[in-house]
Parts: C-alpha cells; structure tokens; sequence
C-alpha cells in the first residue's frame, strides 16, 4: 500500500489539501481567542477516564524508576479535565487536542485517534453553543475562502439560519413515532416491530432509538443546510441537564450536515449528586458490556461541589469537520498518517 | 439455515433480508452519539437488483443466505445474457447482463469465474480478480510526452478501453485488475 507521504508527493492538489486542514484549524483557534476564551492543554495520559459506557478505552502501564506501577488510560475526551478547570474560576475555556476511542472500527468516519476541539461557557446554556456553531463554521468558511459549502457533489449553505429540529420532531416527521410512543419502551417495541425491525429479547430501548434514527432519521439531517437535533429522551443526557420545563427531556444536541454528526452539546449537568449516581449508572452498565473497568474520578464530583455556574459545552470532531471542507470522503483523506495505513491488517 | 450477528455483516456476504437474499456491497461500524454499536450497510436486493442503505443493530441475528459458489466457463453472450456452463456436468446457465455487470468487458471465451446460485438462480458472478489479456490496439508512445501524459489508452483483446502505461505495445499481454477496470502491469 502506498503510504499517505508518497502519495502527497506526487499529488500536488492533495497536498494543498494539507494546507487547508491548517487554515481551518487556525481559524477554529482564532473565533475562540476573538471571543475571549482561555485555550488549554490537558493531560491525553490520566489515571481516571471519563465513563461513556459504550467507549472502550486504551490502557497502559505507568511506571516509575522504583519499578512501581500504575494504571493509566488515554482520554476519550478532555471533559473531565477542563470542568475542573472551569471550577477553578475561568469563565471560557476550549481545547484542540488528540482522543482515542478502542474497539470502534477504523471506518470512513473513525479514526482511533482523532483530533477533538472541545469549548465550555460558564452562565450559559446549549443555545449560546448552538449560536457558536454557526459562527465557528462561517469563520472557518471565510478562512478557506467558501461562501457555501460543497461536499460530494451537494451544495450546503452554512450561511442561512441553520435548521432546529427536537428529536421529538424528527421522529414524528420522518419515522410517524409520536412523543409518547417514543418514551414508552414498549410503545418503542411495537412501532419498531411494525417497522419490521429485529426485536430479540435483549433488545433494548437505546438500541432501537438509534437504529431506527440511523435508517429513518439521520439521511435527512443536514441535506442542504445544517441542522441541529435538540432534546434528547432523558435517558440518553449523558452528562446534561434535564429540560426545565419537560425533565423527560434533556437540554442536549447534536449538528450534522450531510448526514454527518459533528458535534455533542449539553447544557452540563453540574449538579455532583446526579452526576455521581449518572456515574455510578454508568460504571454499572460498562460491567455489564464487558468494558474496561476503573473508578469514578470523585476530583470531577468535587470540582463539581465546589461549583460551577451553568455551563453550556461541547465536543466536535475535528476531522470530520474538516473532511466536510476539504470535500473528501473519507477521514483517512484529512489525516498524514491514517490509522487504516499504520494497521492495514485491522 | 446459518446467522450471524449484526455486528459481523461484511462486504461481500449475502444475507437474507425480510426473507430475500440481498448481498453486502459495503459495510461499516457506528457508534451514534454515545450509543450502542451498529453496522451500516449497503445492500442489494438479489431479486430485484434495489441498491439501498440499512443499518444493523450489532446484537441482532442476521440470517445469511444458503449461497452455492460454482465454477463455471464462460461460452458466449447472447446478445442479452452470457452463457456459461459447468465444466463437470456440462451443464449451462444464462446470466443477465446487468448481473455480470463491469466485469464484462475483460471477459473472454473459455474464461473460468464462479456464479454463485440461490434456490438455483444465478445470484452472482465472480470472474479472477486479475485476468491477462492482450492489447490488440495502443499507439507507440511519443518521445518527450512523458512528463504530461504517463499513460495512454489501449484496447484489448476483449475489446475493453484501458489506460496503460507509455511503454506498453501493440501485441504485448498485460494483467489486468477487474474489480478495479485498471491495467496492474505487463505479463512476462
């Protein structure tokens, strides 16, 4: 196989590409310090990772010259780490760096290690992040040139007023599932069984939610400008708040254009009592997949004790953002050194 | 009747897909959001050729399709389907031409491939990967187009328009890849 080098020497339009990956870096880099935000660094080696029951972690050894060890993991995410840092007082923080995520497969959208800009708002919710979405990708346009975005042939426009959509909506529009027949693990079943899905006795509620948002739903999001999926069910908050208003709801969205998802937003949960029991959950259910097993990292329960004002955040993939405006298929384009090259027997 | 889970569906398995057999074009891990894990997948209905997109739970069972592969030789085309037949039991088929598909262009007489039956129907054809065959037609390169043009058509012997590199000559057999329609390089 050649290798992604040899390639760029011979391909002057690929190697261009390279330097486009840069400018929109940069650019991500400079919305943030324009707005005021504090850029940080925070350890990829740590003795307690986050606790997303369906990531798989890397583990090694840590080693002193005693010959005494330790575990230590390489993040999935810097989540962990910057709330301290926002529980240390600054009001805005974001960070560009690497995460890595074992056992999903090295894919046309995953990369094992991949690049990851995470940012946090303190006295802010997940709409101020919904609003930073849209100014971050039109600055990332205005740095490569782009006053609309061309990916595989289609045409988006990131300039307009970008769809939002609650995952209540999306499932009554595209698949006729009803609110409350959402909600219902056996209203789920019978909907998804009529639908001719699979449904053994393990079959659990989560797993036909996203099946049927990945054949149903998902191929409509973003298909000619971006959208952003709001509110999930309450059981999948993951580390947000629930809804005020409707607590069977969570105030979490994901954007996606061109089918493609980009980036997880909460308004954080920072309450340490549910967010100690969400972790215990969790933990639970990582036993029960087979997953590694660690300990809860009560620094972040503490952190969160001492306080932190309501928080909007947010996770998006770098790569992926950038194989949208490079107009390439496949994450491995956007990459130097692509793991599918460095493990071509996986 | 054999299954597999969601989480093993792969290119080029056929499986069976509300009760009719479909093969795996393409296939790919998921993980949305946080959630479980999925296999997306691009399928073919086999009956009536529907290209379409479906994504598997990795828990769930998926029945695969009791698939015969056959040897087969390829005699002739018909003028709407190709004729091959079983050298042991001299046995021939008819295969539609959209389900040969590409590959029809490198096919020559005589060829051995595999067609792969379903409840005795031809569901797939599978010709050798690299196939040698011999350019009947390609122009001597110029001295000096070398920087602008590294390769340049050639036609062969099945009548198939590939690009080949400068050097390569009237006469010459080359291999080719089938899968992929491109020239891999010259035969000794």
């Amino acid at each position: 196989m050649t290798s992604t080098w040899q390639k760029l020497r011979l391909d002057p339009v690929a190697r261009e590409r390279m330097h486009q990956r840069d400018l929109l870096v940069r650019a991500i880099r400079q919305y943030f310090w324009s707005e005021d935000f504090l850029e940080v660094e925070t350890p990829q080696l740590v003795p307690l990772p986050s606790m997303e029951p369906n990531l798989e972690v890397f583990e090694t050894t840590l080693r002193n010259d005693q010959e005494q060890t330790a575990r230590a993991f390489l993040t999935s995410s810097p989540e962990f780490a910057i709330k301290k840092i926002l529980a240390a007082g600054y009001p805005r923080v974001f960070e560009v760096c690497k995460s890595y995520r074992n056992k999903e497969g090295l894919s046309t959208r995953h990369n094992p290690e991949f690049t990851i800009l995470e940012w946090y708002r303190t006295s802010a919710d997940y709409t101020a992040i919904m609003a930073d979405c849209e100014h971050l990708l039109r600055a990332m346009a205005r740095a490569t040139n782009k006053d609309t975005l061309a990916y595989q042939g289609k045409e988006y426009d990131i300039f307009a007023p970008w769809e939002r959509l609650t995952v209540a909506e999306a499932f009554a529009r595209y698949s006729q599932i009803d609110t409350e027949t959402l909600l219902s693990d056996t209203g789920l079943r019978s909907a998804a069984r009529a639908k001719g899905y699979a449904i053994e006795k393990h079959t659990t509620w989560e797993e036909l939610f996203h099946q049927i948002m990945l054949n149903e739903i998902e191929p409509h999001l973003g298909a000619s400008r971006p959208t952003i999926l709001m509110d999930y069910p309450a059981s999948l908050a993951s580390l947000s708040r629930k809804k005020p208003a409707d607590p069977r709801f969570a105030e979490r969205f994901e954007f996606y254009i061109a089918g493609l998802e980009l980036g997880n937003a909460f308004s954080e949960l920072v309450d340490a009592d549910e967010q100690l029991a969400r972790l215990q959950a969790d933990r639970q259910e990582k036993e029960q997949l087979g997953r590694t097993l660690y300990d809860i990292d009560t620094e972040l329960i503490a952190a969160l004790r001492a306080g932190i004002p309501p928080t909007g955040g947010i996770a998006v993939g770098v790569d992926r953002l950038c194989m949208l405006f490079l107009d390439v298929p496949h994450i491995a384009d956007t990459l130097f050194f692509p793991a599918i090259e460095l493990w071509p027997m996986l | 009747m054999s299954a597999v889970n969601g989480g093993n569906v792969k290119k080029g398995m056929f499986i069976l897909y509300n009760g009719v057999p479909h093969s795996v074009q393409w296939h790919e891990f998921v993980s949305p959001g946080k959630g479980s894990a999925f296999t997306r997948s691009r399928l073919r209905n086999l009956k009536t050729g529907t290209v379409f997109d479906y994504t598997f739970k990795t828990t769930e069972k998926v029945e695969v399709a009791d698939v015969e592969s056959v040897e087969m030789q390829y005699l002739y085309f018909d003028g709407t389907s190709y004729v091959f037949m079983n050298p042991r039991t001299y046995e021939q088929v008819e295969v539609d031409a959209a389900l040969v598909g590409d590959v029809s262009r490198f096919m020559k007489e005589e060829m051995i491939g595999y067609i792969q039956f379903f409840n005795g129907q031809p569901i797939g054809v599978f010709m050798p990967k690299k196939m040698t065959l011999q350019v009947t037609y390609t122009e001597d390169a110029v001295a000096g187009d070398r920087a602008n043009a590294p390769k340049k058509p050639a036609t062969l012997e099945t009548g198939a328009e590939i690009q080949v590199p400068l050097f390569v000559k009237t006469g010459d057999m080359v291999i080719v890849d089938t899968e992929d329609g491109v020239y891999v390089s010259r035969a000794n």
